[in-house]
């Protein structure tokens, strides 16, 4: 049964954060929830977690209304930084833990195995101002987790880790998954999102634009991306009078270019030889998920929205 | 807007006033006792621990103690730096009420030193057995007046006979007549000189003399129909430990509720109100920060009441042990203060602070910022401004009719009924009826505080006007 959101709308006055939204998220499955900022992600959050109700349509879990699950069942990382910045790490871990229903020696256990597993068990009697930005935001991590709930909700968890700290929360999202948990987390990194998801929606001004498993997405936009590298000629300005063919982007390693539907890739070489060029990669590639985000998302650009740029690492930043 | 975006990344998701958030009934009120334990655990722990608190507490508690020894340090010093004072007497006016110039210095010496005459006025011997005063017979009064002019001398007293045979005093000294403690004594004696010296020119004996000066006998009855049987020492400490139980009380009640609404502002700045309300509900919430700060602000003012109370109580002992007399003067009954008066001012703290702690936190949950609460909780501070001024002007007019009426009022409960008892003017159904009234008025205050709580604490946006806020009261 798993999550099921269904046609549930949110305005704020004349702002309407989430429009007739539909998705459903598999028990067990870990859930990508894309979307520029702004789009309704974090609101459609807080209705999961009944934090926020839906002016319409109903979220259930299990055939359960969301307002009638039981509280420990949920753990939910916010955006930012969601923790009493002058209290201890274990005291405050403690404390959330009890707070969402475990008892003081089950909290304790809990605690000593992921301060371990995260090895933050040195910085235990710290404060979390005294902590670096990464180790907070395993602390955050923990106090999502250490109840050991059945769903997660995370909001970027990923924001602001250097990439071994990444990885190490990756692997903690994979250890939960193995645990059978069910993880709806929003991200900018979209590598992170084909790793790790099985399904996506990707949303706009509240409305779900794309959605599905994600290896089927990359599949319905096809294999229509070629890359083509030429030494002896970086710009290949003859590729823009070729028929069917459309230049993307001319980068220092390679040309990246669509291709119409029925175009044989085939003509691209034989171009290429009639040019006397050396050919050093051809390349048909699966549009990765940033492509099908700018495509589904780019058009509608907000004025801070990814869409302008090339990675979508750079909107992080932003928003951090 | 600009600024909201660096704390809102969403901007577009700023929550106007239509917000409902939920959360009220549900899954969470399962726990609420236990929810509601944990969260005043933390509140109190994590105040109480706090290093600014602990300094601050030992800082008034040693001010607390050094004032209870200030006026017992400053008698001390006074008996004991007594310097002698000297005087010289110049008799020519021959023997008066019978005693020559020999006897007349020795009467003059045991009067002025001796407890007798002089009324408030601290007299008699230092602990180190110098007498105060050292009188010496003198007969060249010009001599001495340049004497006393130098400052070899204090004081040049000359007799002579007028006319009419009576005695006349005059009185040289180099002391300003504003600080000068010793001529008012002097005079005392001087009068009394002349009084046994006419007497005796009248031909009376010294008994007959002496039966003149009894007192008459003179009661006082008080009619009033609060009739106030305390003694002197009890009514003053009365006054004294109302007095101080309304500052205690005006100080305790804005500084706690300050924390209360620093607090919550606090939690909805770090963000940490997201993962909490997801755990527990805004109602538990609310009534676990308050307990829990209200039961760290009781533990301080405990320390402080109880340290005063100890302090004070040791003050007549030392006397005694430094002086070897109680002291002398109007000194103030704590002892005699009675348990109920404490134990009063203990339930107008709690309950005071009850109903202001709730409306601090529902305007700190209104506040985006933490720098904003001050500002936010201004209106909230005038009220209870009021009350507290009200309370001293009641000490004078403790029954006038517009204080018994504000002394109804529970914004102005705690402070003006507390001043009204200490007074001693209030009925025996007054203090119940204001209690009933104040948890009446905790309820209604909790309710509305609760709902504002719940849609401001997620409130991002910006602060709501005065139309918003009775909308949200009003929501279910």
């Amino acid at each position: 049964m798993g999550l099921i959101v269904e046609h549930i709308s949110k305005s704020f006055a004349q702002f309407r954060a989430v429009d007739d939204l539909s998705m459903q998220v598999k028990e067990g499955s870990i859930f990508g929830f894309l979307g520029a900022n702004g789009a309704g992600k974090t609101t459609t959050m807080r209705m999961i977690l009944d934090i926020l109700r839906p002016d319409s349509g109903q979220i259930t879990w299990d055939g359960k209304n969301v307002n009638e699950i039981p509280r420990n069942m949920l753990g939910y990382l916010p955006e930012e930084r969601g923790l009493y910045p002058k209290m201890r790490v274990d005291e405050q871990l403690l404390f959330l833990a009890q707070l969402n229903g475990l008892s003081k020696q089950a909290a304790k256990t809990a605690l000593d195995e992921w301060l371990e597993r995260f090895q933050i068990n040195a910085n235990r009697k710290k404060k979390i101002e005294e902590l670096s930005k990464g180790n907070q935001q395993k602390v955050q991590f923990l106090a999502t987790i250490l109840h050991d709930p059945e769903i997660l909700v995370m909001d970027e968890p990923f924001s602001g880790l250097d990439p071994v700290n990444a990885n190490v929360l990756k692997e903690a999202f994979l250890e939960m998954h193995r645990r059978g948990k069910t993880i709806i987390f929003s991200t900018h990194q979209l590598e992170q999102v084909e790793e790790l998801c099985q399904d996506v929606v990707i949303i706009n001004k509240g409305q779900s634009v794309v959605q599905g498993n994600v290896q089927e997405i990359k599949r319905q936009h096809g294999r229509n991306v070629i890359r083509l590298k030429l030494d002896d000629d970086l710009e290949a300005l003859w590729l823009d009078t070729l028929q069917g063919v459309r230049v993307d982007k001319r980068r220092q390693d390679y040309i990246e270019m669509h291709m119409e539907v029925g175009f044989n890739p085939n003509r691209i070489v034989e171009a290429a030889l009639q040019h006397n060029a050396r050919i050093s990669l051809f390349e048909l590639v699966e549009p990765s998920l940033t492509d099908i985000f700018i495509e589904a998302v780019g058009k509608i650009a907000q004025p801070d929205a990814p869409a302008t740029s090339n990675t979508l690492h750079v909107s992080t930043t932003v928003s951090a | 807007m600009l600024k909201n975006s660096t704390v809102m990344p969403e901007a577009p998701e700023q929550p106007q006033q239509s917000t409902v958030i939920a959360r009220s009934g549900s899954a969470a009120n399962q726990n609420t006792l236990r929810n509601i334990g944990l969260i005043t655990g933390r509140e109190y722990k994590n105040r109480v621990m706090q290093r600014s608190f602990i300094i601050s507490s030992i800082i008034i508690l040693i001010l607390i103690v050094i004032g209870a020894f200030v006026p017992t340090v400053i008698t001390y010093f006074t008996a004991n730096s007594n310097s002698q004072t000297k005087i010289a007497v110049v008799n020519n006016a021959g023997p008066i009420a019978g005693l020559s110039n020999d006897a007349l210095t020795q009467y003059l010496q045991t009067n002025l030193n001796g407890s007798s005459a002089s009324g408030g006025i601290p007299t008699g011997q230092s602990t180190s057995g110098k007498p105060r005063f050292a009188l010496t017979a003198g007969t060249d009064a010009n001599t001495l007046q340049q004497q006393v002019k130098n400052a070899k001398l204090d004081i040049l007293l000359v007799m002579d006979r007028g006319t009419d045979q009576n005695v006349r005093f005059t009185y040289y000294t180099n002391t300003s007549s504003t600080i000068d403690a010793d001529a008012a004594q002097i005079q005392t004696i001087a009068s009394q000189l002349n009084f046994l010296d006419k007497s005796s020119r009248l031909g009376l004996t010294a008994a007959q003399t002496s039966s003149l000066f009894v007192q008459p006998a003179f009661t006082v009855v008080h009619t009033a129909q609060n009739q106030d049987t305390r003694s002197d020492g009890a009514r003053l400490a009365g006054y004294f430990v109302a007095f101080a139980g309304v500052i205690l009380i005006f100080m305790s009640v804005f500084v706690y509720g300050m924390t209360v609404a620093v607090g919550v502002a606090e939690e909805k700045g770090s963000r940490i109100m997201e993962i909490l309300v997801n755990a527990a509900t805004p109602f538990q919430l609310l009534v676990g920060k308050i307990v829990g700060i209200g039961a760290a602000g009781l533990t301080q003012m405990t320390c402080f009441v109880l340290a005063g109370i100890g302090a004070f109580l040791l003050q007549a002992p030392l006397l005694t042990a430094l002086l070897g007399h109680p002291s002398g003067g109007l000194s103030v009954d704590i002892a005699s203060v009675s348990v109920t008066l404490l134990l009063t001012l203990l339930l107008y703290f709690i309950l005071g602070f009850s109903l202001y702690a709730t409306l601090f936190a529902a305007l700190g949950a209104l506040v985006k910022r933490q720098d904003e609460v001050q500002n936010a909780v201004q209106p909230l501070t005038m009220l209870f401004m009021v009350g507290y001024i009200a309370s001293f002007i009641s000490i004078s007019t403790p029954n006038a009719t517009w204080i018994r009426v504000m002394s109804f009022i529970p914004f102005w409960t705690p402070t003006i009924m507390l001043m009204r008892i200490g007074a001693g003017t209030v009925e025996w159904w007054e203090v119940p009826l204001s209690v009933v009234i104040m948890i009446v008025a905790i309820f209604a205050c909790a309710l509305l505080a609760a709902r504002i709580y719940r849609f401001g604490i997620l409130l991002y946006g910006q602060r709501p006007g005065l139309r918003q806020l009775l909308r949200m009261a009003r929501a279910k």
